[in-house]
C-alpha cells in the first residue's frame, strides 16, 4: 500500500513536470488548454502534498493537540472553532477577488507563458507560503491583526506604516476596479441596464432579510439571483429598443461619476440596506461562476490562440507598457501572491480555525485555489484570437482612434483583425462595438462566453458576454463600496484623535464628511483614469499591482522575523526567498514607474513630455499634474516599505548576533479538549 | 451516493455560513434565545458592523 502511494506520488509530480514542460516547450501549434490545467493541477497537488506539509510539520510544528483561540478564547461570535471544510470555503470567498481574474488577462499580452508559469511557481513558494505562515502565526497569537504583529515582531513604525499602506493600496485599489467596470459598461446599454437592475434589486433584498423574513439570507439571494438573471435577459430587449437603449447608453465619465455617487450612497446608508444584500448576492454569485468556468473548460478544452511569447515582451505592449520582468509579475499580482490575503489570513479566519493542522487546507490550499482560478481566466483571455484580444485591450492612444485603423496597427503587428470582424463580434454580443474596451473585464466575458457558448453558437454568446459582464461588474461594485466603507471607518478612526465627535459611527455629519474625503480619493483617481489618453490601465493597474506586492513584502518580513525567533536562519529562507524576489521585482518596477526615461513607462517622463509638447490647456496642465502625483504615491509607498524592510534587517541581524530580543510571543500552550464531534 | 450526499451537506453548510445564517444559530444558542426578527436585527447590525470594518480581498 506504501509502496503504492508513493508510485502514485511519483507519477503526479511526473505529470507536473511533463505538462510545465511540454507548456513552456511547445511552439509553433495551437496547444489545448487541458495542458495548462494539469501543469497547475499537477503542481499544486505535488506542492501541497509536500512543501505545505514540509512547512506545517517541520517548520511551524503545528499540533493538534494544542487548544486554538478558537477554542481557547470560543464567545459564539468571532472565535468559534468551525469544520474545516467550511472554513475552506468561507477563506477562500474572502480572499477571491477581481485581482486575479483581471490580472492575468491583462498579462496575456505577453503570450500565454510568462504568466501561467509565474502563476503556478509563485503561488507555490510565494503567495501560499505568505498566506499560510501568516495564518499559523496569527493563529498562535490569539487571532491577532497583521499590523498588531508587525508593531510586535519589529517594532511601532512597521505597525503604523502597514495601516497607512493598507489605506493607500485601498484608494488605488478601488479606482482601477471602478476604471474596469467603466470600461466593461461604457456605451453598453444592455450591462449598464443590468447593473442598474442589480441597485433596486438589492434595496428589495435588504428590505425582504430586514422585515420580510428575517434571517432567511440563503432564500433572499437566491430570489435576487433569479431576478438578476431575469435583468441579463432584460438587457438584450433594453439594448434593442429604441426609446430604452439611449437611457442606458452611458459615456465613461458618465459611469465614472454614477460610480462615486454610488459609492458615496453605499458607504453612507445602512449597511442592510444595499451593501450586505449585495454582498450575500455576489460572494454567491463569484463561486458560482468560478465553478462554472472550472466545469466549462474541462468540457470545452479550448485550444489557447495566443503564442506562448508575443513580441511586446521587449516592453512595447499596448495595454501596458513594460518589459516582462518585472511588469509581469506585478500586473499578474493576485493570482500569485497577494499582500492583502495577510488581512484576511490575520483576520477572522485565524479565529475560527478548529485545529491547528486545518491551517494547512486552509492557508495554503485556498491560495492554491485562488491560483488556479487566475489560470482559468489566463485560459479564457487567451482562447481569443490574438487580433480580437488586442483590439478590445488597447487603447485608442496607442492603436488609432478608428476602427479602421485599430485594426491596421493591431494586424500590422503580425495579430490579423479586420473591422468587420469586430463589428460582426460585437452584434453576436449585444454590443455596438468591443474596440478600446481596456481593463480586461471585456476580454475576459468575451473569453468566458466563448467557453460557456460552446453548445449554444453565437445565438447564447451575447447571453453568457453580459453574464459575465454581470458577474465581474457585481462583485467589483461590491469591493467598491465595501472598500469606501473600511476606509471612511480607517479616516474616522485617525481623525478622532484631532476632532473626538470624527470617531462617533453614528454622527452623520462626521459620517458624510468623511465617506466624501474616501469617495472623493479614489474617485480622483478614477476620474485620472478616464480622461488618460493611453485608457488609464497603463498607469493605475501597475500602481495597484505595486502597492499590493508591497504589502506582501510587509507581510513577508513580519513572517520571516517569525521564523527567525522560531528556528534562527534555518529555515528563514521560506519566507526570506519569495520576499527577496518580491522586494526586487517590486522596487524595479517602482523605480521604472517613476524614472524610466520612457514616457509609456516613466510617470516623470510623461509629464516632461506633456510639459514639453507646450500646449497651455487646462486639461494638459491636469495630465501633467496627475502624471507627477502617480509619480509621488508610487515614491510614497516604496519608501514606507524600505522603512519596514531597514527595520526588519535590523532585528534580523539583531537576532542573528544575539543581541535582539528573540522572544517567540505565542500565546502559551493550552492542550486541545475539543471533541471530534464539535466540529 | 453517501459521499454525494455528504458533499451536498458540506457545501450547503459553506453556504449557510457565506450567508451568516450559522453564525446566527450560535448567536441565539450563545444567548439562549428565540429567532423573532428583532433579534436578527440586533445580529444583524452587530455582525455586519463588525464584518464591514474590514478591508474585503482584491
Amino acid at each position: 500500500m506504501k509502496l503504492l502511494s508513493r508510485l502514485l506520488w511519483v507519477a503526479i509530480a511526473v505529470a507536473a513536470a511533463l505538462c510545465l514542460g511540454g507548456v513552456a516547450l511547445l511552439r509553433g501549434e495551437h496547444i489545448n488548454s487541458i495542458w495548462l490545467v494539469l501543469a497547475a493541477a499537477c503542481t499544486y497537488i505535488t506542492a501541497y502534498r509536500f512543501y505545505g506539509r514540509f512547512v506545517a510539520a517541520r517548520v511551524m510544528a503545528l499540533d493538534d493537540r494544542r487548544a486554538t483561540p478558537a477554542e481557547r478564547l470560543r464567545n459564539g461570535h468571532d472565535f468559534e472553532p468551525t469544520n474545516k471544510w467550511i472554513l475552506l470555503g468561507h477563506h477562500f470567498a474572502a480572499i477571491a477577488g477581481p485581482g486575479p481574474l483581471v490580472g492575468p488577462v491583462l498579462a496575456a499580452q505577453f503570450g500565454y507563458l510568462p504568466g501561467t508559469l509565474w502563476i503556478v511557481i509563485g503561488a507555490v513558494l510565494g503567495g501560499a507560503v505568505q498566506d499560510f505562515v501568516i495564518l499559523f502565526a496569527s493563529m498562535r497569537r490569539d487571532g491577532k491583526s497583521l499590523g498588531k504583529m508587525a508593531r510586535e515582531e519589529i517594532g511601532k513604525v512597521g505597525g503604523f506604516i502597514a495601516l497607512i499602506t493598507v489605506l493607500m493600496i485601498m484608494v488605488i485599489l478601488l479606482a482601477v476596479v471602478g476604471l474596469v467596470v467603466v470600461n466593461a459598461l461604457k456605451g453598453s446599454p444592455w450591462g449598464t441596464f443590468t447593473i442598474a437592475a442589480t441597485m433596486p434589486v438589492a434595496l428589495f433584498m435588504g428590505f425582504y432579510l430586514r422585515y420580510w423574513r428575517p434571517g432567511k439570507v440563503l432564500e433572499c439571494s437566491a430570489i435576487g439571483f433569479v431576478l438578476v438573471f431575469a435583468s441579463v435577459l432584460g438587457g438584450r430587449f433594453v439594448a434593442a429598443s429604441a426609446s430604452f437603449a439611449p437611457m442606458f447608453t452611458w459615456s465613461a465619465m458618465a459611469l465614472a461619476i454614477g460610480i462615486i455617487v454610488y459609492g458615496f450612497l453605499a458607504s453612507a446608508l445602512p449597511v442592510w440596506m444595499l451593501l450586505a444584500p449585495r454582498d450575500y448576492l455576489s460572494t454567491f454569485v463569484k463561486l458560482g461562476v468560478v465553478f462554472m468556468l472550472a466545469v466549462g473548460i474541462l468540457f470545452a478544452r479550448p485550444e489557447l490562440q495566443l503564442p506562448a511569447f508575443t513580441r511586446f515582451i521587449d516592453g512595447t505592449g499596448p495595454i501596458f507598457a513594460g518589459k516582462i520582468f518585472p511588469f509581469c509579475f506585478i500586473t499578474i499580482a493576485c493570482g500569485a501572491v497577494s499582500g492583502f490575503h495577510s488581512l484576511i489570513s490575520s483576520g477572522t479566519t485565524p479565529k475560527m480555525i478548529a485545529k491547528e493542522w486545518h491551517a494547512v487546507p486552509i492557508g495554503y490550499g485556498s491560495m492554491l485555489m485562488e491560483s488556479f482560478v487566475a489560470i482559468m481566466a489566463m485560459i479564457a483571455a487567451c482562447v481569443l484570437q490574438p487580433g480580437v484580444y488586442f483590439a478590445v485591450n488597447s487603447p485608442a492612444g496607442v492603436v488609432g482612434a478608428t476602427p479602421a485603423a485599430a485594426a491596421a496597427t493591431i494586424s500590422n503587428w503580425g495579430f490579423p483583425v479586420t473591422a468587420a470582424t469586430m463589428a460582426q463580434l460585437a452584434k453576436d454580443v449585444g454590443e455596438t462595438t468591443l474596440f478600446f474596451r481596456t481593463g480586461g473585464a471585456p476580454s475576459l466575458a468575451l473569453g468566458m462566453a466563448h467557453i460557456f457558448a460552446r453548445t449554444g453558437g453565437s445565438a447564447v454568446l451575447g447571453f453568457w458576454y453580459h453574464f459575465a459582464i454581470m458577474f465581474e461588474a457585481l462583485f467589483i461594485l461590491t469591493i467598491l463600496d465595501a472598500g469606501t466603507r473600511v476606509g471612511r471607518f480607517m479616516l474616522q478612526d485617525l481623525l478622532s484623535h484631532a476632532a473626538p465627535p470624527l470617531g462617533r459611527m453614528t454622527w452623520m455629519p462626521g459620517v458624510i464628511l468623511t465617506s466624501a474625503m474616501v469617495v472623493a480619493s479614489w474617485g480622483y483617481f478614477l476620474i485620472q483614469g478616464v480622461r488618460d489618453p493611453l485608457g488609464g490601465i497603463n498607469s493605475l493597474w501597475p500602481l495597484f499591482g505595486i502597492s499590493n506586492q508591497l504589502l506582501a513584502t510587509i507581510a513577508l518580513s513580519v513572517a520571516t522575523t517569525i521564523l527567525l525567533k522560531m528556528h534562527g536562519a534555518r529555515y528563514a529562507w521560506i519566507t526570506f526567498a519569495p520576499l527577496a524576489w518580491l522586494v526586487t521585482v517590486t522596487f524595479t518596477a517602482g523605480w521604472q514607474k517613476i524614472f524610466s526615461p520612457l514616457p509609456a513607462i516613466g510617470f516623470l517622463a510623461q509629464a516632461d513630455k506633456l510639459a514639453a509638447a507646450g500646449a497651455a490647456g487646462a486639461a494638459t496642465q491636469t495630465l501633467i499634474f496627475n502624471a507627477r502625483l502617480d509619480a509621488a504615491v508610487c515614491g510614497v509607498l516604496m519608501a514606507l516599505v524600505a522603512v519596514v524592510l531597514a527595520d526588519s534587517a535590523r532585528v534580523w541581524v539583531g537576532i542573528l548576533r544575539g543581541t535582539a530580543d528573540a522572544h517567540v510571543r505565542e500565546a502559551p500552550f493550552v492542550p486541545s479538549r475539543l471533541q471530534a464531534e464539535e466540529i | 451516493m453517501t459521499s454525494l450526499r455528504r458533499l451536498g451537506r458540506i457545501v450547503l453548510a459553506i453556504l449557510r455560513e457565506l450567508a451568516d445564517e450559522n453564525a446566527y444559530r450560535r448567536h441565539l444558542a450563545v444567548q439562549g434565545r428565540e429567532h423573532s426578527g428583532a433579534e436578527w436585527r440586533r445580529f444583524s447590525e452587530e455582525r455586519l458592523r463588525a464584518k464591514y470594518a474590514r478591508a474585503k480581498c482584491c
